[in-house]
């Protein structure tokens, strides 16, 4: 059984796609350095047309007819009243573009005209160096750094100084740690159940929020933020785990980068945080089994985002409080005695130190 | 006992979710197809594996420990056909509901018609009915031309017209279509489904096929009055698997050693509904719910008229639908200790980023049950809303879902599945306590007598029959005086009050003859009491009698709702 696993990593060499989800322009080259908000590719989605019906309006009978009134091809730049349709005769009749356009498609006496499309931009999302680029999608990055791997982001990218205030670390994150210098800045803290300081924070403009955990009841007002919230845990009152916080507050005043996308099992994709360092570093292995003295973090309940070690795989399956019965293991935490977890209810938390 | 003209198969099933894969291995035993082992693991077409092989590999394994055959060839592939020593098995079949995400736009002419219909046949699917046009659409064609571009759709459904019937309308809709198609990227193209007018099918097609792929199939509403969505429904099916294949790894080679190719779990689900449906009482029908990580599938069939509707919420991944459709309270209210809402939401939602988790704590266990209630609450609501349930009596209900069957006692399943369902009438209920209705689904395409004698055997849990009562007297005054006979000559009688459930032993397999008396303003609904007795069968909670009222009615009082909750707990587990 292959266990969840957690990456969070003080030094290793990071590798990361960065893919449009349609076709579109690589801006980048190998070799490239980039920063979190460059954009690496881009490409247009067409988002709105106008629909002339040349046989209609000018009286056409048939899609031939009205075809032959039609005086533009497909890949024309049309402005503002330019005639895309006229009649013969003493009086002719025209039709004009209702705007500025290109010419998409003419089928069946229909003149399509896109008149706007929408620009998706592929941002870096870390600094880093273009390792590959993969042709009308995307690029592979790869940078050497630390590595914090989240649980769920507000699906913004953003990067600035890290800022590490002892009042906010073990707790909520207070008002005193988003002074009027947290502009622009990356915010740690060990959670947050306030919308008044999420309020706080998006007033002073700061360049992210990092957070062990937060209130669900937040999660329609994070959303809509124009800066990254991460969060390390999850949602409730669990704060930071300690692999976590070590890594970030050893790099305080670097600065480092926030992808806090969605979690998505089925492409990898995760919610992260990339910090580069001058140092050169091997990739981290994934591991693939579960073992004794590995690291692990709970999920939920009384235990929720402590970390441990497993301290003995119990054998067949164990009846838990619950009366459930399942795969299990004796987790310690500190040198008190063990706790008994499900092992679905475990991260195996890979650290480098 | 196998007839003759029948060839004894052993047959291998996976039914693969988001979260778990499940193996089942099926064989005859005395004369008869029985379950013989089943096994589980989590699946591994998510990260870090990225291919399923490794789930059913792990699967597979289990399966060979368990039961000491060997199904695995020295080249670590599946023996096909089993050998005379008894390695391999004969077939192998899979299902899966990993769809998730795909979008859907459809297509028709008039909102009480084809509109209707199509989005019966979409809403029976896995995906998402993101945008849907009709002619009485009063948006400009460029706007609806931009909405369709906007859900950047995974497939087209395009239907309306009876035989025979309209046909310029239906064109015109298609030329949106095809303008829609020639803007896309021919690699983010949609396929195209056609279920209309079939006069105008040829032309449709050529019109279309130069941008896309179209597939054609008999028109879902050949007249006014009839609708067919059935092979509409299976084609739709087959075009959603070709997209699951594209995003789940190792699923298409290992569907290439299938016997049949895979099906899609509701669909399956669906067609055992269907079988039974034919063999109950058609005035009732058969209820299935599937109760999912992602979806919840509802299958409805009376023998006449089915339905098959698939809703995107459910018990992991199927959360943040939930919630943005729930009050939190609707959850909570249902849990016999305290726990405050934020308390609750938050568990909820850290269990829709771990939807592998499994409940640790009784008080984990009792918010799962909470949040089980309120899927199954959701999803007769929305049936009701559709209009897919002709009659509110059922014979029986099937249920299946892991969080159904791996509660810690029967009552806590029983007591959630009547909670949510709050079913009328005498019904009976059934769990599928192994998930294995898709595959046998899947299976009774060619081999119907494995899934028939399957679905006889043990392999499903009688949970018990419910005599459901309704009554407008005070909390506590008697509703019903009831006698249960025995086989053996035996009897047991009952007084029920108003707000109680109360359970009769009659044990699994074991029936009696039920004989009931209504007290005042009383009566058990769409049930014609006549004086007789009526024969019940037995379940693992026995028979349960449940005065409880339609609708349930919670006390508004905290500490007496909780009260009230461990009482009808403890009423059905004292026998």
């Amino acid at each position: 059984m292959y266990p969840q696993l957690t990456q969070i990593h003080a030094l290793t060499l990071i590798r990361r796609n960065r893919l449009l989800p349609v076709p579109g322009d690589v801006n980048v080259r190998p070799g490239q350095k980039v920063n979190p908000k460059d954009v690496v590719a881009e490409a247009s989605i067409p988002s709105r047309h106008y629909l002339v019906d040349v046989g209609r309006v000018l009286g056409a009978h048939t899609s031939g007819e009205a075809e032959k009134l039609i005086t533009r091809k497909t890949g024309e730049i049309l402005e503002k009243q330019d005639i895309i349709a006229e009649t013969s005769g003493v009086f002719p009749r025209v039709i004009r573009t209702p705007g500025p356009g290109k010419v998409v498609s003419i089928h069946k006496g229909r003149v399509l005209i896109e008149a706007e499309s929408e620009k998706i931009t592929l941002l870096a999302g870390m600094a880093g160096r273009i390792n590959q680029v993969i042709a009308d999608r995307g690029v592979m990055i790869e940078t050497h750094g630390a590595l914090v791997q989240g649980v769920w982001g507000n699906r913004r990218i953003g990067c600035g100084p890290l800022v590490v205030d002892e009042t906010s670390l073990d707790g909520e994150l207070q008002s005193s740690t988003l002074g009027v210098t947290a502009r622009g800045t990356v915010i740690l803290a060990g959670m947050c159940t306030s919308l008044e300081m999420m309020n706080l924070a998006a007033s002073l403009e700061v360049g992210g929020l990092i957070l062990g955990s937060m209130a669900s009841a937040l999660i329609p007002e994070v959303q809509v933020l124009p800066f990254p919230v991460i969060l390390l845990s999850g949602f409730g009152r669990m704060g930071l785990d300690v692999d976590s916080r070590r890594v970030l507050t050893t790099n305080a005043g670097r600065d480092l980068s926030i992808n806090a996308m969605r979690w998505n099992r089925l492409t990898g994709d995760r919610p992260e945080i990339y910090i580069p360092l001058p140092t050169e570093a091997e990739p981290y292995k994934v591991e693939s089994a579960y073992a004794v003295g590995q690291k692990v973090r709970v999920h939920s309940g009384v235990y929720a985002g402590r970390v441990g070690r497993i301290d003995q795989i119990l054998p067949g399956l164990t009846q838990l409080p619950s009366g459930l019965r399942a795969l299990a293991v004796k987790v310690k935490f500190d040198q008190r005695s063990g706790e008994v977890f499900p092992l679905v209810n475990l991260d195996v938390v890979q650290v480098i130190d | 006992m196998v007839q003759d003209s029948t060839r004894v198969m052993s047959v291998l099933g996976l039914e693969i979710g988001s979260v778990n894969t499940h193996g089942f291995l099926f064989d005859v035993v005395e004369d008869n197809y029985r379950l013989i082992a089943s096994a589980v693991a989590p699946s591994t077409h998510v990260e870090p594996v990225f291919d399923l092989g490794d789930a059913v590999f792990e699967v597979v394994t289990k399966l060979q420990e368990v039961t000491g055959r060997v199904f695995f060839g020295h080249d670590a592939r599946l023996i096909m056909p089993s050998q005379a020593g008894g390695e391999g098995v004969d077939s192998f079949v899979i299902t899966t509901s990993c769809a998730a995400g795909l979008n859907l736009v459809a297509f028709g002419l008039l909102n009480e018609v084809s509109l209707e219909s199509v989005k019966r046949l979409a809403d029976s699917t896995y995906a998402n009915l993101a945008e849907i046009i009709g002619i009485n659409d009063r948006r400009p064609k460029n706007i609806q031309l931009d909405a369709v571009l906007a859900t950047r759709p995974d497939l087209i459904i395009l239907s309306g017209g009876t035989d025979n019937g309209a046909n310029r309308s239906l064109l015109r809709i298609s030329e949106l279509i095809a303008n829609s198609l020639q803007i896309l990227p021919r690699s983010n193209r949609p396929q195209v489904l056609y279920c209309g007018n079939t006069v105008l099918a040829e032309q449709i097609q050529h019109s279309l096929d130069r941008f896309t792929k179209v597939k054609v199939v008999q028109n879902i509403r050949p007249s006014l009055d009839q609708e067919i969505l059935e092979p509409a429904m299976e084609e739709l099916n087959t075009m959603i698997l070709d997209k699951v294949y594209e995003k789940v790894g190792g699923l298409q080679r290992i569907a290439a050693s299938c016997s049949i190719p895979p099906r899609l779990s509701n669909e399956a689900f669906h067609r055992v509904v269907r079988f039974l449906g034919r063999q109950y009482d058609p005035s009732k029908g058969v209820l299935g719910i599937d109760v999912g990580s992602s979806f919840t599938v509802a299958s409805y069939s009376n023998g006449q008229s089915s339905s098959l509707n698939t809703f995107n919420y459910g018990m992991g991944e199927g959360i943040s639908m939930l919630l943005d459709r729930t009050n939190i309270r609707d959850i909570t209210r249902w849990l016999p200790e305290p726990m405050n809402d934020e308390e609750a939401r938050d568990h909820l939602w850290q269990h829709s980023v771990y939807p592998q988790e499994i409940p640790a704590t009784p008080g984990e266990l009792s918010l799962e049950l909470a949040m089980a209630r309120q899927v199954l609450r959701l999803a007769m609501r929305d049936l009701a809303q559709l209009d897919a349930l002709p009659s509110a009596r059922f014979e029986p209900i099937l249920i299946s879902g892991a969080a159904l069957n791996r509660t810690a006692t029967p009552v806590q399943s029983l007591l959630t599945i009547l909670d949510g369902i709050q079913p009328l009438g005498i019904c009976p209920l059934i769990l599928d306590k192994h998930g294995i209705m898709p595959i046998l689904g899947a299976i009774a395409e060619f081999n119907p007598l494995l899934a028939v004698q399957v679905l006889e055997s043990t392999a499903f849990t009688n949970l018990a029959t419910v005599v459901n009562i309704s009554s407008k007297v005070r909390r506590g005054e008697p509703v019903l005086s009831a006698r249960l006979d025995y086989t053996d000559g035996h009897y047991t009688e009952v007084e029920l009050k108003q707000g109680s459930i109360k359970s009769l032993p009659l044990a699994t397999g074991a029936t009696g003859r039920l004989r009931i008396t209504m007290l005042r303003r009383s009566e058990i609904e769409e049930v014609n009491l006549t004086g007789e007795p009526i024969r019940v069968n037995g379940g693992v909670c026995g028979l349960v009698l449940d005065a409880r009222g339609r609708p349930l009615k919670l006390p508004a009082d905290d500490t007496t709702r909780r009260e009230q909750i461990k009482g009808w707990e403890l009423q059905l587990s004292t026998k």
